[in-house]
């Protein structure tokens, strides 16, 4: 009887372990539909139309890979999701998405809907990077034939990846665009892609910063802004610095790699007055001179390095100004930088931060040091 | 209730054992026919009995005869220094004739071991032994003459267990042969033999070896305790008392070590372990016997100690990989996919397009496959094997993926671990059983259920002990001398002491005084 007892005992919390316990989602490989990106338009008959780029290989031996693309809509994003059932069968495995891509009317109306899903789902991960379409669709970008990669999704994934050499967008992933709608004193940016013409077909470019004003779109920069932004924000990370540099009448070109950059913001409190000095430096290096100047020598280098000093920093001058002009939103973070450095300062402003920063003087530092001119010590030389 | 079993059955067989007695308690009687008619009475209806009777040329009185077993004795001793000498030499000459039976032993029979015996027992279980009896008319006593010659199989390298470098000998099936190959690797008086009988009817020779000073006496206590318990009928081969003297009976792995190598077995006496040499098995237990033993090999020793540790870290990495790949890989596919790197589980993803079966029933299914192919090479003869082996491992394998009865990752995952399991020879048995059990944590729960069932293994193990050692002796432990031969194999110079649980006798393994010349 007692052994009867004992053993009913261990049956029954061994099934409680087996069927109670944290892992109940069994599921075969071949049965999820791996999503590699998704496109997220305003639909046309519910509120939300998911545009869903979907991963697979084919082939028994010579296995393809390819991708579909299909359209759900629904009321929510997690409704348009979950219809895709009813289009495919298969259930949408969303670990494994690259990108999501906004468009620019749902981007207007505000991100929170997409985000407050992206992050609170299971499966979803917040290490994917968010684009917003300058166009008018997102689902055309995705619809959009691919030039290395076979998937759409993972070629844009790719490009995000490789900006370190470019920094001509900011790549931002969704974790880092929640943490910025919700941090104080720094305005929320995504990376900006839009369709080119190149070779008489449209395709996707991935360009320039999508700008936020709380979880709302209010604008664009461009990719000259986007790299003195990322200047500004100590995320730059390589990249080429074109700069002209006049000598005697003549301009002419040089192409200067960006090995490392960094960047100091300190913000200044005199007077009930706040300024925030920017100072950057970069190293460099030349990698490309369009002409015959000597700007490896001593006196060509210190001329060279002034140029693009000036440049540099007229840029970022520019650019704040433009942004405290037109957006007044602090996407450079001086509102962070202030609250660490300078909290009592801070404290008497935070309210009205928004208001502060378009009037907000800042002083731009450059320096420039140029390292090297790479496998070549002259430039060309060009004799008769 | 196991207990309950033993109790029972030990009655039953004292039972026998008195039987058995009363059948051979006659005694010698001074006529030589009668005694004949005697032993051909124990033996009877045993063909194998060979009586030759004889007599001395020249002295009448030396009626005698001798008695053994065919095919158990060298006949060339027999014939050239026992019959011959009695049966042609002039004996009258030599021999007063008062005492004509330890004049024979003394004078005429020309052996290395000549015992005068009338206990009717001994006589008869030398006799078995492949011993000559020799009976003499007038005597009530008997001569035993060693005359053992039976075939044995000559000292060669063990199949289970070959090394590149190393001695090549490996035991035989002859326990005096085998306890010559120690003794010769130990040249000290210290090395001793205790000798015993094990089975009622085989009358199995077992021989405990040890070294004085370095074995700790309650093990070998607790051994010849255990010893004592055995009432079996037949002893055939040593892994019957390996079992019957083993710590944890329900346990999947062994408590009490085997090995076919002398080397080893010298190396485990001289680290104070006790050895068990069974007659008729080449295969020695040591007790009191860790699991870092399992994944020690003879040659780790011999070679250099980089090469050597790595290949011990390979094994024992080799031990978790195989008890939890299947388990891994399962788990990963089918409860967290979102641990693969994209391209992986693209590709698993199109391999399982239109396999009809569950990850989980083709990976039971394809190591179960396996298991069967490796039996099956196992007992099958050489030729044939490996036609087996080309049909299992290639035709099976790619055709089962062809048609799509399993997907290919999974048949990698079973090819994988099936090459891994080979690593360790010796855990070859639990290695499966575990991995079994892994799989099924996983397939329930994850890799939650995975590690579930690892933490189980675990708990298992650290309960197991072996002769009051526990099993996982130095296994999470760097201290002192303690962590030097498990993971890795410490240079010989820094081995200075003993495993200490063991030997806590003598811990002075090496004199040599340190770098620091302290």
């Amino acid at each position: 009887m007692k052994r009867t007892r004992m053993l009913s005992l261990v049956i029954m919390s061994i099934l409680n372990i087996l069927l109670l316990a944290g892992c109940w989602n069994y599921r075969e490989v071949d049965q999820l539909s791996i999503v590699a990106g998704v496109a997220i338009d305003k639909g046309i008959h519910e509120k939300y139309s998911l545009s869903v780029e979907i991963a697979e290989i084919s082939g028994e031996k010579e296995s393809e890979t390819k991708s579909k693309t299909i359209t759900v809509e629904g009321k929510t994003i997690f409704d348009a999701a979950r219809n895709a059932i009813s289009f495919m069968g298969k259930k949408l495995y969303w670990s494994h998405a690259k990108v999501v891509i906004v468009s620019r009317e749902v981007a207007e109306t505000g991100l929170v809907d997409i985000l407050d899903w992206y992050n609170r789902d299971a499966e979803t991960r917040g290490d994917i990077h968010i684009l917003v379409s300058k166009g008018e669709s997102a689902k055309e970008i995705l619809s959009r034939k691919s030039t290395t990669e076979k998937v759409k999704s993972f070629e844009i994934d790719k490009m995000m990846e490789n900006q370190k050499a470019l920094s001509k967008t900011s790549p931002i992933e969704i974790w880092e665009i929640t943490n910025e709608l919700a941090a104080k004193g720094v305005g929320a940016i995504s990376a900006a892609v839009d369709l080119e013409k190149s070779d008489g077909e449209e395709v996707p470019r991935v360009l320039g910063t999508a700008v936020f004003k709380g979880n709302k779109l209010i604008g664009f920069l461009d990719a000259d802004e986007t790299k003195a932004l990322l200047f500004i924000r100590n995320k730059l990370d390589g990249g080429i610095l074109a700069e002209d540099i006049q000598m005697n009448g003549i301009v002419e070109s040089v192409s200067l790699e960006i090995f490392k950059s960094k960047t100091k913001v300190q913000p200044v409190v005199s007077n009930e007055e706040i300024k925030m000095k920017v100072s950057v430096e970069t190293t460099v290096a030349i990698d490309e001179i369009e002409g015959t100047f000597n700007v490896i020598e001593d006196e060509g280098r210190k001329k060279l390095e002034k140029f693009a000093e000036e440049s540099l920093k007229s840029q970022m001058e520019n650019l704040i100004k433009k942004v405290q002009l037109e957006y007044g939103v602090d996407i450079f973070g001086f509102g962070t930088k202030l609250r660490e450095e300078k909290p009592k300062a801070w404290e008497s402003v935070s309210s009205e931060w928004a208001n502060v920063f378009k009037d907000i003087k800042v002083d731009v530092n450059v320096k420039v040091h140029v390292k090297n001119s790479a496998m070549l010590s002259k430039p060309l030389e060009v004799g008769d | 209730m196991i207990k309950r079993f033993r109790r029972k059955d030990s009655t039953d067989r004292k039972g026998r054992q008195t039987d058995q007695k009363n059948k051979s308690m006659t005694t010698l009687k001074e006529s030589l026919e009668e005694n004949i008619a005697a032993f051909q009475n124990i033996f009877s209806k045993n063909e194998t009995l060979i009586i030759r009777r004889f007599q001395n040329k020249y002295l009448s009185a030396a009626k005698c005869c001798v008695l053994y077993f065919d095919g158990m004795v060298n006949t060339e001793i027999l014939n050239e220094n026992i019959i011959q000498p009695i049966l042609s030499n002039d004996l009258t000459d030599k021999i007063s004739s008062i005492n004509l039976l330890e004049e024979l032993q003394y004078k005429v029979i020309v052996s290395n071991n000549v015992k005068i015996v009338t206990d009717m027992d001994q006589i008869v279980s030398s006799a078995v032994y492949g011993d000559t009896i020799f009976l003499l008319d007038g005597y009530a006593k008997a001569l035993i003459i060693e005359s053992k010659g039976w075939k044995m199989r000559s000292v060669d390298e063990p199949e289970s267990s070959k090394v590149v470098r190393g001695p090549r000998e490996g035991f035989t099936e002859s326990i005096l042969i085998n306890l010559s190959l120690v003794r010769r690797k130990i040249v000290n008086p210290d090395l001793k033999f205790k000798f015993r009988e094990i089975g009622e009817r085989t009358r199995t020779k077992v021989c405990i070896c040890y070294i004085e000073g370095l074995a700790l006496e309650s093990i070998f206590k607790e051994l010849e305790q255990r010893l004592d318990k055995i009432q079996i009928d037949g002893i055939i081969d040593s892994g019957y008392i390996q079992e019957l003297i083993g710590d944890a009976v329900f346990s999947p792995f062994e408590t009490v070590g085997a090995s076919e190598r002398p080397d080893v077995i010298a190396a485990k006496l001289l680290e104070g372990r006790i050895a068990l040499f069974v007659d008729g098995s080449p295969f020695v237990l040591t007790v009191p016997f860790v699991i870092a033993e399992a994944s020690q090999s003879a040659e780790d020793y011999y070679n250099s100690y980089i090469f050597a540790s790595m290949n011990r870290l390979l094994r024992m990495s080799a031990i978790i990989l195989a008890i939890s790949i299947p388990g891994l890989f399962l788990a990963v596919t089918t409860y967290h996919q979102e641990m693969l790197p994209t391209p992986l589980l693209l590709s698993i993803s199109a391999s399982r397009q239109g396999v009809p079966f569950p990850t989980v029933v083709s990976l039971v299914l394809m190591l179960v496959v396996f298991d069967v192919l490796r039996e099956a090479g196992t007992r099958m003869p050489t030729p044939i094997g490996q036609a087996v082996n080309i049909v299992g491992t290639l035709v099976l394998g790619q055709a089962a993926v062809e048609a799509k009865l399993v997907s290919a990752p999974v048949v990698i995952v079973t090819a994988l671990t099936g090459i891994l399991t080979l690593m360790n020879i010796n855990l070859i048995g639990p290695i499966i059983i575990m991995r079994f059990f892994l799989l099924f944590g996983a397939a329930f729960l994850g890799i939650y259920g995975l590690i579930f069932a690892f933490i189980l293994v675990n708990i298992h193990l650290v309960t197991l002990r072996s002769f009051g050692v526990p099993y996982m002796m130095n296994l999470t432990s760097v201290k002192n001398h303690n962590g030097q031969d498990v993971w890795i194999r410490a240079p010989w110079w820094t081995m200075t002491l003993r495993p200490k649980i063991i030997a806590a006798k003598n811990l002075v393994r090496q004199t040599t005084k340190r770098k620091k010349g302290k």
